[in-house]
């Protein structure tokens, strides 16, 4: 299959700071996901595909066509921005149909694919409230409505979950995949992995501007797996607990914060951690206050894959 | 390997000191925010020229036997007098330069903060809306004195020094303290006028307009309304009239206009009065969305 | 690309019209219906004895063509890019099937519409204010139309001016003043082929010289050596196209960049 969006080389820095460099992707129909922390160079990939950026070097191409002020690609793109903005003096129908008339649709169609689109993320009870009068939630999902009114074949969402309540981020997550079931190309940004986790397996790794790994998320989770898990256990018996724990073979390291009465350790195979602490717990009569896993963020992920 | 916390809230466990200048980090961080504007230490430094033009004017009428070949009836010309500094004080260029530095500098004081929801994270803090308002108005006061009673203040030194007696100083006593008081006023009226209309928009590019645009169109109504009426009255109008108009009783000069003095007084201070009124409305914690 | 300018032009159209900023530019430009209201009462207690086309065509210098003309495209000039780099809603354009330029032209020809209807609709009812009475003739109807678009065409090349300075400069508003207040004030009064380098002295060849009683109005036009009037079109007609095609030209090449 042939690829949807294609960058070489790509490389964008704003004055001495870096935003991608040397970006070489091909990304095919489906969902694909781009992870990474703030800052790790998603939006600027996100923007010199949609055409608001230029690259320092190399090229972006979506259809085999480049993209900056080309309107056959605009016609077939949605994109969903970072930034929290609108044309706040407007009601949130208004804005769609206003947008939507760009498309040279007649006034009667950008009506009616407004109103659906509205529908679809939930907002047709306040449709006619000014958009400053919306919650974050809601105007997070009025901008993705604007990207997906005009039914686009690719769409390109940036970090389209940020601020959404479980039950909305749901409700877009299933949209974004039957959006996949109709044969179209979704990139999602996102640097919350459960997230990700959630609407694809197919994911990018970036960080630092650089693409880290590519591929499926068992895979990277697999390649996580070969770095230690840290388990952070705070309990008044924490020198008891690491006792009992330290015969594992599993249990690689240990450490101590007698100040918080917690213990520390680092282990490869989290699950039979699990399982005995389950078990311990069941057992005997140690009381756990907290447990927590330091390094289960995705700054932790980078961290190990690049090697700090 | 070192241990990757999760970023969380921890609990301030300190004393806070309650410290009387609240207003003055809002206050250092706008002027030093005006300062990083694109031309604005450029501006800045313009404002300046008449201020040497003057004092090079004070060094001149000590000197005038040396410049008598080059400038023959300089004597009558530059007289350093209380006329003299109210002239500095209420002269065209001075005022525009305020407004340009303010249009430039201080059109975003409030309207930035209204832009960014700002305005709630200052009252988040240890902060009356009274400190704020006076936080942001001292960036006003900051620029407009350094503008006004700075100069005014040094160009009497200038003339005492050059004169080289207190003589000057003995036969106008008052002097000081009309620069020091009509400075005072033009701080007091600026500040108004610029936190007014920086408090009507949050869109700074809009207040810079408004505020030319304000100044601007009183002149133009005092301007027609003269041809029309030929009425000294029509001076009312205008912001600049009655910022001269005032200046001139503030330092005992023939009034420009033929009318009590006490009445542009009147129109400034109500304008100061209404601004304060509107401005104290205007900031609030909490945006009320309609 | 001329269906996309008309798209672009309708949906700015629509958006300037709900702006707030709009009614507060109407509000000000209907002070001049305001003073012409009064100056009609006062001249009709027969407390002055100028004619209704002397008097407006001091409201007009002063108020329209030294103000009100170059404050509106100042600030809509400017606009049309700032606004949605600082509202942060250029990616909702420049993501849509239509060229950069049909942006840019599209937006242009809304707001000039928009300050236009502002702008030209104080001039007739002040004019009428002024002037309606008995002794109203054809010819005086005419007059007005031809302010109208006299200021028209001013309109035109400053916004397309103020329009160029917003695509090129990241901060048009210090230059743009400079310009609407400085420059076009003072270069207009200069002799010779210098006063030709202002947009107001081309205005100023279209508009007729009434010759007041005291000669009061007579330094509007002190030093005005008028330039034909088909040249003076030309040439405001000409700084319009080609400052707008600069625009556009800009615009279509340059990327633009969020502050923050």
């Amino acid at each position: 299959m042939s690829a949807v969006i294609e960058a070489w080389n790509l490389s964008r820095w704003y004055g001495n700071v870096l935003g991608i460099s040397e970006v070489n992707l091909e990304i095919q129909p489906g969902i694909t996901a781009l992870l990474g922390p703030n800052g790790a160079g998603k939006s600027t990939f996100m923007k010199i595909i949609t055409g608001q950026l230029k690259p320092n070097l190399g090229e972006a191409r979506i259809f085999g066509e480049k993209v900056w002020n080309n309107r056959r690609i605009f016609r077939r793109l949605g994109f969903c921005p970072e930034v929290d903005a609108f044309y706040e003096e407007l009601s949130g129908f208004e804005f769609l149909s206003g947008l939507l008339s760009l498309y040279g649709f007649s006034p009667a169609e950008c009506r009616k694919r407004a109103e659906k689109a509205l529908e679809l993320v939930e907002l047709s009870d306040v449709k006619h409230r000014q958009v400053r009068s919306y919650s974050r939630g809601m105007r997070q999902r009025i901008k993705i409505a604007q990207a997906i009114a005009h039914d686009p074949e690719v769409l390109i969402l940036d970090e389209p979950l940020s601020g959404l309540d479980p039950l909305s981020k749901r409700r877009i997550i299933k949209l974004i995949k039957e959006f996949k079931a109709a044969g179209k190309t979704i990139v999602v940004s996102s640097h919350v992995l459960p997230e990700v986790e959630a609407m694809t397996s197919e994911i990018v790794l970036i960080h630092q501007g650089k693409i880290l790994a590519r591929g499926d998320i068992y895979f990277i989770r697999e390649l996580i797996d070969t770095h230690p898990h840290m388990i952070r256990i705070k309990s008044p018996h924490f020198r008891e607990l690491a006792k009992i724990l330290a015969t594992e073979d599993y249990v690689l390291n240990i450490s101590f914060e007698p100040p918080d009465q917690a213990v520390i350790f680092e282990t490869h195979h989290r699950d039979k951690f699990f399982n005995r602490l389950n078990d311990l717990i069941l057992e005997s009569s140690l009381t756990i206050d907290e447990i927590t896993s330091p390094d289960d963020n995705l700054q932790a992920v980078f961290d190990y894959l690049v090697g700090k | 390997m070192t241990t990757i916390r999760e970023k969380g809230y921890h609990h301030w466990d300190g004393q806070l000191i309650e410290k009387r200048c609240t207003f003055w980090p809002i206050t250092r961080t706008g002027i030093k925010l005006a300062f990083q504007r694109k031309y604005f230490k450029f501006l800045f430094a313009s404002s300046f020229f008449p201020a040497v033009v003057y004092a090079v004017g004070i060094y001149v009428s000590e000197r005038l036997e040396d410049f008598k070949f080059m400038a023959q009836g300089a004597e009558r010309t530059i007289q350093v007098n209380p006329g003299f500094f109210k002239s500095y004080l209420s002269q065209d260029f001075l005022f525009f330069m305020i407004i340009l530095l303010m249009a430039l500098g201080g059109a975003g004081l409030i309207s930035d903060d209204f832009r960014h929801k700002a305005v709630q994270l200052y009252f988040a803090r240890p902060i009356t809306k009274l400190d704020y308002l006076l936080g942001k108005a001292g960036v006003v006061v900051f620029f407009v004195g350094l503008l006004t009673l700075v100069p005014g203040l040094l160009l009497l030194v200038i003339k005492l020094l050059f004169s080289g007696s207190f003589k000057f100083f003995l036969q106008y006593p008052w002097l000081i303290l009309s620069i020091i008081f009509y400075s005072l006023f033009l701080m007091i009226f600026f500040t108004s006028f610029v936190l007014l209309l920086s408090s009507l928009s949050k869109n700074r590019r809009y207040v810079s307009v408004l505020i030319f645009a304000v100044y601007f169109l009183s002149d133009i109504t005092q301007g027609i309304f003269n041809v029309i009426f030929r009425s000294p009255y029509s001076a009312l109008f205008s912001i600049k009239s009655n910022l001269k108009q005032v200046a001139a009783a503030f330092f005992l000069e023939k009034l420009p206009y033929a009318y009590p003095w006490y009445l542009s007084f009147l129109v400034l201070i109500i304008f100061c009065l209404l601004s304060y009124v509107v401005i104290k409305r205007k900031v609030r914690g909490v945006e009320v969305i309609r | 690309m001329r269906n996309e300018i008309l798209r672009v032009f309708s949906f700015y159209f629509f958006l300037g019209k709900k702006s707030a900023r709009t009614k507060v530019f109407f509000m000000i430009s209907s002070a001049s219906a305001l003073l012409a209201l009064v100056i009609r009462v006062y001249h009709l207690a027969g407390n002055w004895t100028e004619t209704g086309q002397v008097i407006f065509q001091n409201i007009l210098m002063v108020f329209f063509l030294q103000f009100l003309i170059i404050i509106l495209a100042l600030f809509y000039g400017t606009s049309i890019v700032a606004e949605e780099l600082e509202g942060k809603t250029l990616p909702y354009l420049s993501s849509r099937p239509v060229a950069r330029a049909a942006i840019i032209i599209g937006k242009y020809l809304a707001y000039l519409s928009l300050t236009s209807a502002i702008m030209i609709s104080a001039v007739l009812v002040s004019y009428f204010i002024l002037n309606l009475d008995q002794d109203f003739r054809l010819a005086d109807f005419w007059t007005a139309i031809r302010y109208s678009l006299v200021l028209f065409l001013g309109l035109a090349a400053y916004l397309s001016f103020f329009t160029f300075l917003g695509t090129w400069l990241k901060r048009p508003i210090l230059v743009g003043l400079a310009f609407g207040f400085g420059w076009e004030s003072i270069i207009q009064y200069f002799p010779g082929t210098t006063q030709k380098l202002s947009i107001a002295h081309y205005l100023k060849s279209l508009l007729p010289q009434y010759i007041t009683s005291s000669g009061k109005l007579g330094f509007l036009f002190i030093r005005l050596e008028p330039t034909k009037s088909v040249v003076a079109v030309i040439t405001l007609v000409l700084i319009a196209v080609i400052f707008l095609g600069l625009a556009s030209l800009i615009f279509s090449y340059k990327e633009y960049l969020f502050e923050d």
